[in-house]
């Protein structure tokens, strides 16, 4: 410790602490408490009844599928998100390997993709029930009406309405990617390029063999944020889709499924367990994404 | 107090040390009985309201509005207690709002308990947290305090209420449900309302030709109009006994053969008659789709009419039809429809002033209070003869026609939809599934019957009964 | 420039179009829509409105409070982000630069709290904030908004501040400079682009909150209402009243006042983010 700090230590923790551990951990030791409960979220008696709604999620098949819809987002959430944002921003700087500022138009692009980001997600959800609505009201069924295809139950047809989330999300969440990725290509100095050049690397190669790894730290970040955010989706799912999850439960997630058995249900104490396992869930993730993704640094300075 | 209950609390006390936080108040409540500041009781107040206690008041605002709330029945009450601040809230979020508003003892004094988003009744009479409204019903009306609460309203309406034996909610609306459909429409093609199900068929296949879609219900937000359907034919099959069981939990209720007969003939109209689009679109848009001319028959209750009456366009006339039979040797009539007393108003037993809110319900259970009602929002109360005189749209003349042809062949309620949330999430989920063709009638009773079973044997879940 | 080359541009312009074309069609859309009537809504999605009106706005601004709302968000959001920047970098500066007993197990509390599902706190929460007696309060959603981000917050700016160089903080040391002193005169000025691009983040996160006031501004508080709940009022509300114009129209409402803020700041926004972001 350094000299004469503690004093300065003390204070400067105090107030965020203070603050973080009524507002949050409070709440959250709270919780873990009730997940061992039969709290019924009105009554004033929760009964400790210890792992029994535990053991009871492992026979809820609800409860699995909603799991399984999060795998599917946790691989696909990134890939996509990540995929399409490289792409983009390649082509943005690509363009412009001789000079600096990226393809004509290229502020334009990092403009427009970036701004369903400053979108309330509420407001995203009212927006795209009008892109998907089921007949021929609907923006892309008339776009399809026009060239004369039939209706598609984007969000109707169980085997489609997880992609149509999935692909809200990803539409959302691309153009920030692409700002980053472009402004870490641009930071790669020109003469790294201009010696693969040399060496005779294409576009693909260069992308591959010389892009990509400058960009690892930026991408590393960016799949751990995507991969907690493929754990959410309840505002988008809980306006869009048939009865809240459906059809069939086929676009259902964990935040939904704890939502509607708290307060719904009124079975908290069963809601609060499902949190848990979410958390244990989270946790793992980003434990084992900080893990695998960890690589040695490229550094350039 | 029992053991668990006070480890309970230590436990909490001590996550309350700490995270330096009072422990939070799952403070327990036994008592059912009107709390809170009281005056004197007498003849003219019954409950012994005081004078100045404020009353919080919250309305769902759905197809009915709050208008009633705000411009009848809350200066009615201001009126008679004027030193009372009357606090208004309209939502539509229900059980989002005033759940932990239960959980924490901070709730309001009335409230509506209405929409998609309503409270489980089931698990609030469970824990003590609705007041017993037996005084209520007891009481003096205001109208004639010879009178008592319970014989100024229809019969069957206080038994609507009932959650664990005794009446919780006060079912106010009366309703009646049947298929909708633009009577202007029906006349110029020449159609006339089904009486068999055969008929049934063959009008839809008329209506098809002429390209409208014959029949529409909300599969994104309202599945419920459809398995109100399904259930009510289900009753008309079998008599009303097929209703009680399943509402009982009864073994074997969802697979009994009126409930696969109905599912099944059902199903048949889903598959043919029913556009897969449907299923994606909420109530409003599919009623304002049959205002502009493009659906049929709409399933629905008796609020359509007031509901939509911003969107209808002058050429348009709503009527209301009973179901078709389903078979030749229906247990009811064709002319039997469902009438019930619906929209349940609760009184929270911690409520600061629970008198207040008696007093309120007993407010609008006056003629003036139930009039006001049907003037705001075109909507019946149980309160007999309270709209007597007032002009009837064509719809609620409809209504009429139906019920007095109906006369005692009357369909049930279902209680279980305010008894087990659960079991009426997953009905909506299945009858999507059987009417948009992912599943047979047969799956569609076998996999209603596991759920009930799995409600059954849930002992977390309070259980209920009702005789008839 | 090669003939193979100038074919790639043009087809990465393409690309770029399309996905340019995505963002804004549903966007516009909207604006069209909110000029409509019920009728073309439904049933011509792609025509034009036939009578554009403007009744429409009218009715949205009045039913739906989009200026109080709006208000109501920049105030909290603005106080919230405030609150987060300071505790949080004042958090995160302690935890990057000086060593003590605790250090590790109060930098892993926060951090942890990035895994925590809102979900599981909401009810006990909601009797936190009752307690204090900040419920229906902006005070409290400020609180809350402000717990809720450090954990992001100090994440990062830890880790921004252990980049920082340590010849400056000593020499000011050496100089009689107190701890204070160097992280608000020193520290912080170095550590701008990383706060900039935080901020940021905080503003775009606390500004598109969702379920934290709806739980905690849920009693008779209309007038507190940020501008999410007013917008999920407003669809749930044109769910009752078929008013679809009405819903469009203050859909735009709200959109409108983002997309001036972006325009106008729309190279900082990239730029504080990238920044921070990229360290």
């Amino acid at each position: 410790m350094r000299r004469g700090s503690g004093k300065f230590v003390a204070g400067f923790l105090a107030l965020p602490v203070l603050v973080y551990l009524v507002f949050v951990i409070g709440p959250y030791l709270q919780a873990f408490y009730l997940a061992l409960t039969d709290w019924r979220g009105v009554s004033g008696s929760p009964e400790f009844i210890g792992l029994g709604n535990f053991e009871r999620l492992l026979g809820d098949a609800t409860f699995w599928k909603a799991v399984s819809h999060h795998a599917i987002l946790l691989v696909v959430l990134p890939l996509a998100t990540l995929g399409i944002a490289l792409f983009f921003a390649f082509l943005i700087n690509a363009g412009a390997r001789s000079g600096t500022r990226g393809v004509w138009g290229s502020r334009f692009y990092q403009a427009v993709f970036f701004f369903p980001q400053v979108l309330a997600v509420a407001a995203v959800g009212v927006l795209f029930q009008a892109v998907y609505r089921p007949d021929s009201g609907g923006i892309l069924n008339g776009l399809l009406n026009a060239v004369g295809l039939d209706n598609v139950g984007w969000l109707t047809d169980p085997d489609l309405a997880l992609w149509s989330i999935i692909a809200v999300l990803v539409w959302q969440a691309v153009g920030f990617y692409v700002v980053l990725f472009s402004a870490g290509m641009a930071a790669i100095p020109k003469e790294i390029h201009e010696a693969a050049a040399l060496d005779g690397a294409g576009r693909g190669r260069m992308f591959f063999s010389v892009t990509l790894p400058l960009l690892w730290d930026s991408l590393q970040a960016a799949w751990v944020y995507l991969g907690i955010a493929a754990f959410d989706g309840f505002a988008l799912v809980a306006v869009l889709s048939v009865n809240r999850g459906g059809p069939d439960g086929a676009t259902t997630v964990l935040p939904l499924e704890i939502w509607r058995t708290a307060f719904s249900f009124s079975k908290f104490g069963y809601a609060a367990a499902m949190g848990v396992a979410l958390f244990f869930l989270t946790l793992t993730f980003a434990l084992l994404a900080l893990r695998v993704t960890r690589r040695e640094r490229i550094d350039l300075a | 107090m029992t053991f668990n209950r006070r480890r309970m609390l230590h436990g909490l006390g001590g996550l309350a040390v700490l995270t330096a936080v009072p422990a939070c108040a799952f403070g327990g409540n036994e008592a059912e009985t009107p709390t809170g500041p009281t005056g004197d009781a007498g003849p003219e107040n019954p409950f012994g309201v005081a004078e100045d206690a404020a009353l919080e008041v919250v309305i769902f605002k759905g197809g009915l509005g709050d208008a009633y709330a705000t411009e009848v029945h809350e200066p009615m009450y201001a009126q008679r207690f004027p030193g009372a601040k009357v606090e208004h809230v309209a939502t539509q979020q229900i059980a989002q709002t005033l759940q932990p508003r239960f959980a924490g003892g901070d709730v309001p004094d009335v409230i509506a308990n209405s929409g998609t988003d309503l409270m489980d009744l089931g698990a609030l009479v469970d824990a003590n947290q609705l007041l017993d409204l037996t005084p209520l019903f007891d009481a003096p009306a205001i109208d004639d305090p010879k009178v008592k609460v319970r014989d100024r309203v229809v019969n069957g309406s206080i038994e609507a209420g009932l959650v664990g034996g005794k009446p919780h909610a006060l079912m106010y609306v009366y309703t009646a449900y049947g298929l909708w459909y633009d009577a202007k429409l029906f006349e110029a093609n020449g159609w006339q309302p089904a009486q068999t199900w055969a008929d049934f068929d063959a009008l839809c296949a008329k209506i098809k030709a002429k390209g409208l879609h014959p029949f529409a219900y909300p599969g994104k937000n309202a599945a419920y109009y459809q398995y109100w359907s399904i259930l009510v034919s289900a009753a008309k099959i079998g008599g009303n006994k097929v209703l009680v069981d399943i509402d009982n939990l009864v073994d074997g209720a969802w697979t009994a053969d009126p409930v696969k007969q109905s599912a099944a003939a059902w199903a048949e109209i889903g598959a043919k008659y029913l556009d897969k689009s449907y299923e994606g679109l909420t109530h409003t848009e599919v009623q304002t789709a049959q205002n502009q001319g493009r659906i049929g028959f709409f399933p629905c209750g008796s609020w359509l009419e007031n509901e939509q009456k911003d969107q209808t366009p002058d050429s348009f006339e709503y009527a209301m039809c009973p179901l078709p039979s389903v078979t030749g040797g229906d247990a009811m009539p064709y002319a039997a429809i469902r009438t019930a007393a619906g929209e349940g108003y609760i009184v929270p037993s911690q409520a600061k002033n629970s008198a207040g809110g008696l007093e309120y319900l007993r407010i609008m259970l006056s003629h003036e209070g139930a009039r006001g009602f049907t003037e705001r929002t075109g909507s019946i109360t149980i309160v007999k003869g309270a709209a007597d005189g007032l002009p009837l749209s064509p719809g609620n003349k409809s209504v009429a026609a139906a019920q007095s042809a109906a006369g005692d062949n009357i369909v049930t309620y279902n209680a279980f939809e305010n008894w087990y949330k659960e079991l009426e999430t997953e009905l909506r989920a299945k009858t999507n599934a059987l009417m948009f063709g992912r599943i047979t009638a047969d799956q569609f009773c076998a996999e209603m019957q596991a759920k009930a079973d799995a409600v059954k044997a849930d002992s977390s879940i309070p259980k209920q009964q009702r005789n008839g | 420039m090669k003939a193979s080359q100038r074919a790639l541009n043009g087809l990465s312009h393409v690309a770029l179009a399309v996905w340019a074309v995505t963002v804004i069609l549903p966007i516009v859309w909207t604006f069209l829509a909110s000029f409509k009537t019920n009728t073309e809504i439904f049933t011509d999605p792609l025509g034009l409105p036939a009578t554009p009106s403007f009744d429409s706005w009218g009715r949205a601004w009045e039913t739906a409070h989009v200026g109080r709302y709006l208000i109501n968000s920049v105030v909290v959001v603005t106080a919230a982000t405030a609150g987060t920047m300071l505790l949080g970098s004042m958090a995160a500066y302690v935890l990057a630069r000086y060593s003590f007993r605790g250090n590790r197990f109060l930098y892993y509390l926060f951090v942890s709290g990035l895994v925590f599902p809102v979900f599981l706190a909401l009810v006990p929460l909601f009797f936190v904030v009752r307690n204090l007696g900040l419920l229906d309060t902006h005070t409290g959603l400020v609180l809350v908004y402000i717990a809720y981000s450090l954990p992001f917050t100090v994440f990062f700016l830890a880790a921004f501040f252990r980049t920082l160089p340590d010849q400056i903080a000593e020499s000011a040391l050496l100089d009689g400079a107190s701890h204070t002193r160097i992280f608000f005169s020193v520290m912080l000025p170095m550590a701008k682009p990383g706060l900039v691009s935080i901020t940021i983040f905080n503003v775009i996160g606390q500004w598109n909150q969702y379920l934290l006031p709806i739980v905690l501004l849920s009693g008779a508080v209309e007038d507190k209402w940020v501008l999410t709940q007013g917008i999920a009022n407003i669809s749930t509300s044109a769910g009752y009243q078929a008013d679809w114009p009405a819903l469009f129209a203050a859909l735009s409402l709200t959109i409108l006042p983002a997309l001036a803020v972006y325009l106008v700041f729309q190279r900082q926004i990239q730029a504080g983010l990238t920044t921070g972001a990229l360290k």
